[in-house]
């Protein structure tokens, strides 16, 4: 009973630990709170009847954030407002990263331009909204790794756990991920800087 | 100071490998040493890789601060009865 009682009260305080993360991540793959309330709740009862196939208590979170994934590729995808997305194919060429950092050192400097400059307080105040939108845009493959990682704060090994990929992936999918992120955030605040210049000068200003 | 020539030392690295290695360094995920060494080598000597990487955390922790939520209070209560009854 001991045993048990044990096992009820470590995952018990595990869920509680990690059911923001649980529900923030469910939110961004289901896009409706209710859908992600309910993707959480099924992947708690699941991970509880599967409790005995965790080897390994210290790897808890990445463990229920595989079983949150499955759960929403086998029983929520086909609700989701989004479209399926077929299976992101890795590019085995190494070349192609050169490519994207080649892009990355171009994109920096535009990128620390706008930064410096001291209207960028007036797009802070539509970054949070910019950010979402560009997350919730990213092709899956690479919204989870970002998601998992830099917000809910799992290392690249966890990551890679939850996902059923190896580490080397999330690597490179973080180094692909924040590029298109970066990439989006900046193309809106200079959509949005274009829009305030022509508002500008429709009003004569 | 025997070195002056910081662009002869052995340790630098480029801009492209250093854009290659810098989400593994903000992440702490650059665990082997000498890339660490190679990396902060790099950031001391080039402003705009080290610019680039000061806007690369604000974003992390903007990214970090704006994407978190919190759980619904019905989904808690949810969540204990469902394991209340386990």
């Amino acid at each position: 009973m001991a045993d048990t009682d044990d096992i009820r009260h470590f995952f018990s305080k595990s869920i509680e630990d990690n059911m923001d993360a649980l529900y923030g991540v469910a939110l961004r793959m289901a896009r409706t709170p209710a859908d992600a309330e309910d993707l959480v709740a099924d992947a708690v009862a699941k991970a509880w009847a599967a409790f005995a196939t965790l080897d390994d208590r210290s790897r808890f979170r990445p463990w229920i954030f595989r079983i949150l994934r499955n759960c929403f590729i086998s029983d929520y995808r086909r609700k989701s407002v989004r479209p399926a997305e077929s299976a992101y194919q890795e590019q085995p060429a190494d070349h192609e990263d050169d490519g994207l950092a080649a892009l990355l050192t171009q994109q920096s400097d535009e990128f620390l331009n706008w930064w410096a400059e001291p209207e960028r307080e007036f797009f802070n105040d539509i970054l949070g909204e910019a950010i979402m939108s560009a997350i919730d845009d990213l092709p899956e493959a690479f919204k989870m790794p970002i998601l998992l990682t830099n917000v809910e704060g799992l290392t690249y090994d966890e990551a890679a756990e939850a996902l059923g990929v190896p580490c080397g992936t999330i690597r490179s999918r973080m180094k692909r991920g924040r590029t298109l992120l970066q990439k989006a955030l900046w193309q809106q605040a200079h959509d949005a800087e274009l829009a305030v210049c022509n508002d500008m000068q429709e009003s004569g200003g | 100071m025997n070195k002056t020539d910081d662009k002869s030392d052995s340790v630098d690295i480029g801009c492209l490998q250093a854009i290659d290695a810098l989400y593994a360094y903000l992440d702490g995920e650059l665990d082997d040493p000498a890339s660490v060494t190679s990396f902060e080598h790099h950031m001391q000597h080039c402003r705009s890789c080290y610019s680039r990487a000061e806007i690369e955390g604000l974003l992390t922790a903007r990214l970090r601060e704006t994407a978190r939520s919190q759980a619904p209070e019905a989904l808690q209560a949810r969540l204990r009865k469902l394991m209340d009854d386990f």
